[in-house]
């Protein structure tokens, strides 16, 4: 009898434990001010420590504490969806262009216009215009800029040393970083001149479109620009590139993510965006023997652009932790808040003018090379159902990365199934 | 007639406590079990918006895209070729293994917590150290022995390389049941056949198997079951740019991809469907099997 | 030939199969191991040394315990195995008490009803779990219990194969006592609690370690039910760790070898309980 009534107590004990364990959160969080965590959600590892110090900082100015969780890229938006399905999302999270459009036509974010508006501690003027359209829907904001990200072109130093090249410069066209790729390119396989995986469309062949005055996604978001003759004319270089055989196979790129194949010492060249830096820094191969200079130019058109996207700090609509969540993220957002965020060297500031602290936070890298590249932007295509699409297309020039189509076939294909999607929004 | 009235009686206090032991599993299965699997039937007629807002009928058209889709079809042929690759050699190794297991030999004990532990770690690490193995650059396997062989970004192999990893952690556990299974068989068979001069083969395949042969019966159908359903290391394993994915993505993977990173509830839900009648079938088919090679008591 | 030289015979034939049988298991403990130790050495070298391969490197020249530091700082491991714990002990309790409550019900009584709820039993049994999935999440979210220890439990609230299990060992039970109990007027509940359960012993703890290994190692469901940081399980946190752009291979290590310790070493403390309760799972039916 005793066992029973020892176990019966045991039983409710822990289940008083485990109903608690998910309501005492609820609870918690459904008192006022100073007893509210507010969470915060992003992606990237690398500058998860960055942004806990400038967090840090606003809890010792505020006294609201916040807790901030990184979901990695891949499941970030699986887990984003399901959040917001049993509407259950993190009070402050990372917005991307790929899905902004989508969770503000569907209220999902918190419309923070007045908030601008009545905030005497930032002005929406002094952000990149561009990035605000991108976390805006009819004149009303829902996310505050948060940086600003451009590609550049990484290269291994001692490699190009000891094949007698010279580094490259700011006016390189691709059709000479494709030259030079030959020649690093070393016959036993165990070096190749360049790498760029067929779904790294951001930080590699869309560069290649733009340049050529192609372009992705048409301004009114309707049609796709895959099938544009000056695409194609773009494309040409990806196919110059596949045929040179101066890339790592389909496998290995798969295999082993552009990161690891420069730390590694088996490619020579290869193009990243900004946000890498902090990896690099932390990365003893990198930092001795690579460094970064201007993604080349069209040699037709002389344009040298680059993609540019800019992350959105986003609060959820339903948070019932509105005034907290809001002043965290109007913190991130001030001028003092964006300056230690570029010299921490997390990533280049939205706030305008103030990522000289980022150019300097590496002495050993010419990081100049990003802001340069600001000099021509062209936004990062996006459209309500970019996700799908994105993968769609990156579907299609798989195949031609495996050489069972053109690149000039997976362009037109890429387009139709755009299109399709597209028509279904 | 009072005989009667007290077997009445009985009966209907046993009815009663039948039902009230057996009712919270019942309502268990009920609310968890049955009432999703009729609303994932009855989904897959169906096409979800987004964020799972609006459902129209679209009768069977979930299922005939399902059939022409090329990935669909070839995921089926993957799965199976996972599963008949994985379950008879997993089978064969262990049934090889526990019968060395079984007699007196050094370091027995060793050896058996050494091949179960695979069982015990968590299929999320198995995959990410195989996966660091598998690397056809830097991992352990091509440069130990100076090969280069792509074995998870091969169309070709990929899947066998993952089957491999599904034998390799199911040895032990199918090992524990074999030997679990040998312990019962009676000794005197064995001394009757040695008296008649059998060899260590003979006795093994005329006695052994057929006296354990309810128990390789369920390690069959457990583990064939199983294998149908393989998602963890394919999910962790290969990735979308894999020049092998269509190759290797089995109809778990595929079901994940649908429902929760292109959130098409109907659809996948129709996918799980044909793979419910997958597995009745092949399952029914093992029943009827079991008559042919099986030996009960 | 004499009978001490035909002994001598067939022992010199033992004795060099015996070293055959010993090099085959000796491989196959090998294989077993591999990945675990080089998970292990993985974890303790620099980046660049992990993907080094001109020479290839074995052995960490330097013992780095930063990918350990750096990992424990951004995953809060302590969590982790509370959460896991906690589901599975809940799992075990609920599958201890309905499975034993409806296995003895369906081996022992006679009812009306009894053989179809034994069917439902046996179609849960064959049908494969990702059918039941998206309807359980739903459910999950609409009563907004989403990222608790009660959504972990949720589908092992009860389960078939536990019942299954429970009513053969039920039906194998001696029918003397339970007369004995009955012709001394205890009810079936008594009869139940008190006689035929704690004959049960051996498929209850075989039971458990059954429930407590398949919810340690469910991925799929932890994945999408529980995605808040402070609520992941071992399986799922692993998960999410491959980034999008960057591979810390000694953090990724780092981790999974952390994430594998508490089993090991309760397995390795509680070998012949757990090697006996998977035998019995399979000796019963």
């Amino acid at each position: 009898m005793r066992k029973i009534i020892s176990l019966f107590l045991v039983i409710s004990l822990s289940a008083t434990m485990v109903f608690a364990s998910g309501n005492s959160e609820k609870e918690a969080s459904k008192t006022s001010s100073n007893d509210e965590t507010v969470s915060v959600m992003i992606w990237d590892p690398n500058q998860e420590a960055g942004i806990k110090e400038i967090l840090a900082d606003f809890t010792t100015e505020t006294g609201i504490k916040t807790d901030i969780q990184i979901v990695s890229w891949n499941e970030y938006w699986t887990l984003l969806e399901a959040s917001a399905k049993s509407n259950d999302l993190p009070d402050v999270f990372w917005m991307h262009a790929n899905s902004a459009l989508k969770y503000m036509e569907n209220d999902l974010l918190l419309d923070v216009t007045d908030k601008i508006a009545q905030s005497d501690k930032i002005d929406i003027n002094n952000y990149y215009e561009d990035i605000t359209e991108l976390y805006s829907l009819d004149g009303k904001n829902y996310a505050l800029p948060k940086d600003i990200d451009t590609i550049a072109l990484w290269y291994n130093k001692t490699y190009f040393d000891e094949a007698g090249l010279a580094y490259p410069t700011d006016d390189w066209t691709w059709d000479e970083l494709i030259e030079n790729a030959k020649e690093l390119t070393k016959s036993d396989g165990s070096v190749y001149g360049f790498t760029l995986k067929n779904d790294n469309g951001q930080g590699g062949w869309f560069n290649m479109i733009n340049d050529a005055n192609g372009y992705v996604i048409s301004d009114d978001k309707k049609t796709s620009g895959l099938d544009n003759p000056n695409t194609l004319k773009g494309m040409e270089t990806m196919q110059k590139l596949l045929d040179a055989k101066v890339m790592p196979s389909q496998e290995i790129m798969s295999e082993s993510e552009a990161d690891v194949l420069l730390g590694s010492g088996k490619v020579a060249m290869a193009t990243f965006g900004s946000w890498m830096l902090s990896a690099f820094k932390q990365n003893e191969y990198i930092s001795q023997n690579c460094d970064v200079a201007r993604l080349p130019k069209d040699a037709t058109t002389g344009r040298q652009s680059s993609v540019y996207n800019g992350l959105g700090w986003a609060i959820s609509a339903n948070t019932p932790r509105e005034d907290s969540a809001w002043k965290v993220v109007e913190y991130l957002s001030t001028k003092e808040a964006q300056i230690k965020q570029a010299n921490l060297g997390v990533t280049m500031s939205a706030y305008k003018g103030t990522s000289d602290g980022w150019v300097n936070c590496a002495p050993n890298f010419n990081l100049q090379a990003y802001i340069d590249m600001q000099d021509d932007m062209v936004m990062f295509p996006n459209s309500k159902s970019g996700v799908k699409w994105n993968n769609a297309i990156y579907d299609c020039m798989k195949e031609a990365w495996m050489g069972q189509i053109t690149v000039e076939e997976a362009c037109i294909k890429g387009a139709n199934e755009m299109n399709a999607i597209i028509a279904e929004e | 007639m009072a005989k009667k009235g007290l077997k009445n009686l009985t009966q209907r206090n046993t009815f009663m406590w039948g039902w009230i032991l057996v009712l919270p599993t019942v309502i268990g299965l009920v609310v968890l079990n049955l009432y999703p699997m009729l609303s994932t039937i009855f989904q897959s007629f169906f096409k979800t918006g987004d964020f799972g807002r609006g459902n129209t009928f679209v009768g069977l058209s979930n299922y005939s895209k399902l059939f022409k889709d090329k990935s669909f079809i070839l995921s089926i042929g993957n799965t199976l070729k996972y599963t008949i690759i994985e379950v008879p050699i997993s089978i064969i190794i262990s049934l090889v293994l526990a019968q060395l297991l079984n007699g007196k030999i050094k370091g027995k004990d060793i050896y058996r917590t050494i091949f179960f532990l695979p069982m015990v770690v968590a299929p999320a690490a198995i995959a990410m150290v195989w996966k660091w193995m598998y690397n056809s650059e830097f991992g352990l396997i091509n440069n130990i022995f100076h090969i280069s062989v792509n074995w998870i970004s091969s169309p070709s192999i990929a899947i066998f390389s993952i089957a491999f990893i599904g034998i390799w952690s199911d040895i032990g556990y199918n090992m524990i049941l074999f030997i679990a299974g040998l312990q019962e068989v009676p000794t005197d068979y064995y001394e009757a056949a040695d008296i008649d001069g059998a060899s260590g083969f003979r006795k093994f395949y005329n006695i052994t198997i057929p006296m354990i042969s309810p128990m390789i019966f369920f390690v069959v159908v457990t583990r064939v079951l199983a294998a149908l359903k393989v998602f963890d290391f394919i999910y962790m394993i290969i990735s979308r740019a894999n020049p092998a994915l269509e190759k290797t993505q089995s109809l778990v993977y595929l079901f994940y991809t649908s429902a929760f990173v292109e959130n098409e509830y109907g659809y996948s839900s129709a996918i799980v469907v044909v793979l419910l009648l997958i597995i009745l079938l092949i399952t029914a088919l093992q029943l009827i099997g079991q008559k042919k090679w099986v030996h009960y008591n | 030939m004499g009978t001490l030289q035909l002994k001598d015979k067939k022992m010199k034939k033992k004795n060099s199969t015996s070293i055959y049988i010993h090099c085959f298991l000796i491989l196959v403990s090998i294989t077993m191991l591999v990945p675990f130790v080089w998970m292990f050495l993985t974890s303790f070298k620099s980046i660049t040394e992990s993907t080094q391969v001109s020479p290839f490197v074995i052995f960490p020249s330097k013992w780095d315990p930063r990918a350990y530091t750096r990992v424990v700082a951004y995953i809060n491991f302590a969590l982790l195995y509370k959460n896991t714990f906690l589901m599975i002990l809940f799992r075990i309790i609920c599958a201890i008490i309905t499975a034993s409550m409806a296995g003895y019900a369906l081996g022992r009584l006679k009812f009306k009803g009894r053989n179809l709820v034994f069917g439902l039993v046996l179609t849960q049994m064959m049908v494969p779990s990702q059918i039941f999935i998206i309807p359980q999440y739903v459910m999950i979210s609409k009563i907004g219990m989403t990222n608790t220890i009660f959504a972990l439990v949720y589908p092992g609230l009860v389960t078939a194969f536990g019942t299954f299990l429970m009513r053969q060992n039920y039906m194998t039970l001696p029918k003397d006592i339970e007369e004995a109990a009955k012709l001394d007027g205890l009810s079936i509940g008594k009869i139940f609690l008190l006689i035929m359960a704690p004959l049960t012993k051996s498929s209850m703890i075989a039971l458990s370690i059954f429930t407590a290994l398949f919810g340690y190692k469910d991925l799929m469901w932890p994945l999408i039910v529980n995605t808040r940081k402070e609520s992941l399980v071992l399986s799922s946190a692993l998960a999410k760790m491959q980034g999008q752009y960057t591979t810390n291979y000694p953090e990724l290590m780092a981790a999974s070898f952390i994430s594998c310790i508490p089993m090991v070493v309760l397995y390795i403390i509680f070998q012949r309980k757990f090697i006996a309760g998977i035998a019995t799972t399979g000796g019963k039916l």
